[in-house]
């Protein structure tokens, strides 16, 4: 299954040049190169948005570039769609795989790699999917169904179908270790040396830059859309200057937050006694979590998305019961209760997807406002909306936000807008309690500052803010005190001013193994 | 991969490209509208009918006089409720398809309370405590459905269709023994209802009071879902569900009582074919009436007042189809292939905007 | 004795339930689901029997039937897959079609006579007690129909084209990734699941009745989509189910012969409360085994 050596003397397999791509008005890459050797490794680092997964889109074929050429081969070629991509040699392995969970292991592979005919010889292909995978340790059962297998082994499986594909000679790995426990996350690394070896040219895009010191022989950093710092592994003093790169000089903001250490603490407004959350597929997703958050202060979640954040969310919520545990708001306990009773209580939820969760099709803005914001006011039989409108008019979160016009339908806002609305919808509540998940994605750098001044104007008053983000210059700016999910669990608290971001990094990223 | 191309396409504003882009719709309209018609002439033409005359006769039938116009609105009057029974569901973001069974065992009940309590019932208790009698019917076998949704997570579509059979069956049990009428020569019906209980007809025609109940049901229908707080709940859940879980709705009690809702209006449906026109059950009473009635409400968009009108198309295409029958000998039930023609149309054209 | 009446019964008149829900189960397993099944039947019974009326070959009957249930499905695929338009609307309205155009071309042949298909008897294997009575003693499309169910399994979970067609009611934006058109495997999936449809109300008017009723279906086609459910889109479990569909109807038939006092009425329901029962019972312990495409179609969101 080794790479087919067409040995021209050229050393890269792959050459991009000048690559661009404009999303309406957003630019995600701009002019950006890359080369990618046989037999070697090439880290493309940086942050969530610097346009890493649309550039490797570009190399695998999902979009064509605005600007710019790929050359293969000494030869300028065409990478849209997927399937000529594919026909140069060029595989993927996707964050979230593309698999049928439904189906067997065999069949999977199967679908991806067989082309002729109607029928395929399952007994050769097995024996192949075996013989792979006993090569570079990717221990995979034809037989097993996808959705048995864990995330590490669904990995493994989309590794295996992208080495059967005829002729691979560049696998492109989208954040590959974001799925995998520490472990596993060596044997991978493991893994991409014997691919290596075997002359397989690999681009490992990730935000981790142990893993990229560990293993890369070159590295991409981009920021904005565009490379800002390429080197040989050689050249790289050390892991600080990669992250350097990628925050671009930017310092983490000194925190602008008045602190009111000095006072007695405020009482708890919700406290969670060793929950246990579990998953769409009944799955535990946390373990035995202990939280409290007071009045009037923001306690910040830091995590890798996909970590159990939604659920919690959910579970504060009331749309999602916890297994086990006690979940009290105030000195009511509420676990087991329904979202009628959690809004009574005066929590209020702004969620990770507005656009899929909140957004009522056909409904304009003053219509969602009345969903979990407003009171329904009641006139005769029907809904007093010239009172609700002239609320949302007088109300300063309309005004700070920016909200659009409230006749508009909301399903036809940009994602910015929509972000808005939920937010403004959530503020004018007045909650005790208000859980907001990641509020300035999708939000240009003013209106981001305005919603952080809000929440932080919002604990002053004394609401208690639970704050979800990725974002750690956000978290650390806003949060009074942190917490950490990871590993199915939840770190902490810690207090900004006694930790730093690499610390809480390294929880997010180690899920407190080593902890 | 919803990547952004409108904006540059908007921009040129030329007059001339804006009238023609108004003007296409129109026409498209007009080509759907028309071409279900023209493909059933050139049908009924090869078999040797005149479709212009059928066509004809079909508009001379419903609007030529008092007589006819009336027989198309009786047609239209069941039409029209089990269309509401299919159109409120719609709104909540449900598929209810059992009218048909609904209706029937609204007929059931109120022919039930007609025969063994109300007989000597003077008609200003008699009318209503029928009409009540339908609604529970209707309400009571659409509580199946909704029951089986929310307790068991069985997709409505199909209970509300299989139980369509059911009630079918039903009826034919309680005709074929204790409702059967001793006069009848062991023919399958019920007793005749007292006359009191008939519904007050307008002269010269057989068309009855049920009309304006179903109409008024339609406004009613129309303005809780535009007018009232309820209303709005039931078009946020059938906007989005997840946003009505958000807003604290009770989604599952919506469900059930918006299902039982329309089987109460299907029901009622069943109460006027009975105290309306039959004036007594037969194992068929009302058939099919389910069936077009969800396909009037899809017609309509599921928009109530829409739903008049699609009602009365419908049911001016069966009363065509009646006139099909004793005119050409066809049978009366091949006027549902220009109603799916119809319908072929108006679901190959799709719809701009969502319900 | 009435046990195998019962029995053979089952799979006489549970037959073309049985076709029309391997039918539907091939157009479900790649994301579409058709409730014009019920059309499809109707349009093969006529169609079938018309031909036979005219040839006096079953066997053209069959064909026949079975193209005139492919047609029907065809309208379902265009409008679905093509047009996007919505599922249960599209399969509802096909139903009243089917309707239709059945009763008018059926017209003519509501009081023909054929001889159709009668059964034939294994030689050797029908002698035996009880069990050749059971499975040995049927028309030749009843036999066809039990060979059918393996092969179709065979077809769904051992072949390239299995695999491509459940991938596109499972994921079809993984099949796309392969490089294969989703919509021509579901076309082709809706098409075949109209074939064997129309075969199914073939098996209904020229082997078990052999006559032309109006409506002859009586709603088989939608209790053959309810049994995909319930069969949790597994061939030989749809077998199962319309077998069980089938006994309920033989049942009513011994029980009238015999002259036992229950009411023929009950006896009719039962199978479609059985269906629903048997749905319940699923749905109980269900793991997620709709396919994801078919999902959508159920909770809305697909079509509009």
């Amino acid at each position: 299954m080794e790479p087919t050596d067409l040995s021209s003397s050229n050393p890269y397999l792959l050459e991009a040049i000048g690559l661009t791509k404009r999303f309406g008005s957003l630019t995600a890459n701009l002019g950006v190169n890359l080369k990618v050797r046989r037999g070697s490794i090439h880290a493309v680092l940086g942050e969530n948005g610097a346009g890493k997964s649309t550039l490797m889109k570009m190399l695998y074929g999902v979009y064509a570039p605005d600007d710019g050429l790929i050359r293969m081969d000494d030869e300028r070629v065409v990478l849209h769609p997927p399937m000529k991509a594919r026909g140069k040699g060029i595989g993927m392995v996707f964050q979230d795989f593309r698999l049928i969970p439904a189906m067997t292991v065999l069949d999977n592979v199967a679908l991806a790699v067989s082309r002729e005919g109607w029928r395929f010889r399952r007994k050769e292909l097995r024996e192949r999917i075996l013989e792979v995978s006993a090569k570079y340790g990717l221990a995979v059962d034809p037989a097993a169904e996808v959705w048995q297998l864990d995330l590490g082994q669904r990995q493994r499986l989309e590794i295996v179908k992208t080495l059967l594909v005829p002729h691979t000679r560049l696998i492109i790995f989208d954040e590959p270790t974001s799925v995998l426990v520490p472990q596993e996350v060596d044997a991978f690394l493991n893994m991409l040396g014997m691919l290596k070896r075997d002359g397989y040219g690999i681009l490992l895009i990730t935000h981790k830059i142990n893993e990229v010191m560990a293993c890369a022989d070159e590295v991409t950093v981009l920021r904005g859309g565009q490379v800002a710092y390429s080197a040989r592994r050689e050249e790289i003093p050390d892991g600080d200057s990669l992250i350097a790169a990628m925050m671009g000089g930017k310092e983490l903001m000194p925190i602008s937050k008045p602190r009111a250490e000095s006072e007695a603490p405020k009482p708890e407004a919700l406290t969670l006694e060793r929950i246990v959350i579990k998953g769409d597929h009944g799955e535990t997703v946390l373990q035995e979590a202990e939280m409290s958050l007071r009045a009037g202060e923001i306690l910040g979640v830091a995590g890798i998305s996909g970590n159990g954040q939604r659920e919690l969310a959910e579970t504060l919520f009331g749309l999602r019961r916890p297994s086990q545990g006690v979940l009290r708001i105030g000195d009511r306990e509420l676990q087991g209760r329904g979202v009628q009773a959690f809004m009574e209580a005066g929590v209020s939820f702004v969620s990770e997807d507005p656009l899929k969760e909140s957004v009522v099709p056909g409904l304009s803005i003053l219509e969602h406002m009345v969903l979990d914001g407003y009171p329904l006011a009641p006139k005769r039989l029907g809904v007093d909306w010239a009172r609700i409108r002239s609320r949302l008019s007088a109300s300063p979160e309309a005004k700070a936000l920016a909200l659009a016009d409230p006749d508009r339908k909301a399903d036809r806002l940009s994602g910015g807008n929509v972000q808005r609305m939920v937010l403004t919808r959530a503020l004018v509540r007045g909650p005790r309690i208000l859980l907001v998940s990641y509020p300035s994605r999708g939000l240009d750098i003013g209106t981001t500052r305005t919603i952080q001044q809000r929440l932080i104007a919002l604990a002053e008053q004394g609401t208690a803010v639970l704050l979800f983000s990725e974002d750690l210059d956000e978290l650390f700016k806003l949060s009074d005190r942190l917490v950490v999910l990871a590993g199915k669990r939840l770190h902490g608290p810690f207090r900004p001013a006694e930790t730093d971001a690499a610390a809480i990094g390294r929880l997010m990223l180690e899920g407190g193994e080593s902890a | 991969m919803k990547t952004d191309t409108t904006g540059a396409v908007l921009v040129p504003a030329d007059t001339a490209l804006r009238l023609r882009e108004r003007i296409k719709p129109a026409a498209w309209t007009a080509v759907i509208v028309l071409a279900p018609f023209v493909l059933y002439g050139l049908f009924l033409s090869a078999y040797g009918i005149n479709p212009i005359q059928l066509y004809v006769t079909m508009v001379k039938s419903a609007f030529g006089d008092l007589y006819g116009f009336g027989e198309v609105l009786i047609k239209a009057t069941p039409i029209l409720l089990t269309g509401l029974a299919a159109a409120l569901p719609a709104k909540a973001g449900l598929v209810n398809v059992g009218g048909e069974g609904q209706l029937a065992i609204g007929a059931l009940f109120s022919t039930w309370f007609a025969v063994f309590y109300l007989n000597q019932a003077p008609a200003w208790i008699g009318i209503p405590a029928m009409l009540l009698a339908g609604a529970l019917g209707g309400g009571v076998w659409a509580a199946i459905t909704a029951f089986l949704k929310v307790k068991g997570r069985l997709n409505e579509t199909i209970t509300s269709l299989l139980l369509n059979y059911v009630a079918t069956f039903t009826v034919g049990f309680f005709v074929h023994g204790l409702l059967k009428d001793p006069g009848s020569f062991n023919w399958p019906f019920s007793p005749e209802i007292s006359p009191a209980l008939r519904l007050p007809v307008l002269n010269g025609t057989r068309l009855h009071v049920g009309f304006a109940i179903a109409a008024a049901l339609a406004a009613v229908v129309w303005f809780v879902l535009a007018k009232t707080r309820f209303g709005f709940r039931i078009r946020v859940l059938g906007g989005n569900r997840l946003a009505a879980e958000r807003a604290g709705f009770r989604l599952n009690a919506m469900y059930f009582w918006v299902l039982v809702a329309a089987g109460m209006l299907a029901g009622i449906a069943g109460m006027i074919e009975i105290a309306g026109i039959e004036g007594r059950l037969r194992p068929a009473t009302g058939a099919n009436y389910g069936y077009l009635g969800f396909l009037a409400a899809w017609m309509a968009w599921n928009h109530p007042l829409r739903l008049m009108l699609t009602a009365f198309l419908i049911g001016m295409i069966g009363v065509a189809g009646n006139s099909l029958e004793i005119g050409s000998g066809l049978p009366s039930s091949s006027v549902h292939i220009l109603m799916a023609l119809v319908l072929f149309f108006l679901l190959g054209a799709g719809r701009r905007g969502k319900r | 004795m009435i046990l195998s009446d019962i029995l053979a019964g089952a799979l006489r008149s549970g037959t073309s339930v049985m076709l029309a829900s391997q039918g539907e189960l091939l157009s479900e397993r790649a994301g579409v689901i058709n409730l014009g099944t019920e059309g499809s039947m109707l349009g093969g019974a006529m169609g079938g029997f018309a031909v036979t009326v005219w040839t006096g070959n079953p066997w053209l009957g069959t064909l026949a039937g079975g193209l005139c249930g492919l047609l029907v499905a065809a309208i379902h695929a265009y409008l679905v897959i093509v047009r996007k338009a919505n599922q249960l609307a599209t399969g509802l309205t096909l139903m009243f079609f089917g309707m239709g155009i059945t009763a008018f071309f059926g017209r003519s042949f509501v009081s023909e006579r054929i001889v159709g298909f009668n059964p034939v008897p294994i030689p050797w294997l029908s002698d035996i007690p009880f069990l050749g009575d059971v499975l040995f003693r049927h028309d030749p499309l009843t036999y066809l129909s039990i060979l059918l169910v393996p092969c179709l399994w065979f077809l769904l979970f051992r072949t390239r084209l299995g695999i491509m067609l459940r991938a596109a009611g499972e994921r079809e934006e993984v099949l796309f990734a392969s490089g294969i058109n989703p919509k021509l495997v579901r076309g082709a999936a809706v098409l075949a699941g109209g074939f064997l449809a129309g075969i199914g109300g073939v098996q209904l008017s020229v082997a078990y009745t052999h006559s032309w009723v109006e409506n002859m279906t009586q709603g088989r086609g939608v209790v053959a989509v309810a049994l995909v459910i319930f069969a949790s889109w597994k061939p030989a479990r749809a077998m199962l189910g319309a077998y069980l569909f089938g006994a309920a109807q033989a049942l009513q038939l011994t029980v009238q012969q015999q002259g036992l006092p229950i009411s023929p009425f009950f006896l009719f329901m039962l199978p479609y409360l059985l269906t629903i029962a048997a749905l319940l019972l699923v749905e109980r312990r269900r793991q997620s085994s709709t396919p994801e495409g078919l999902g959508r179609v159920f909770s809305g969101e697909a079509g509009g």
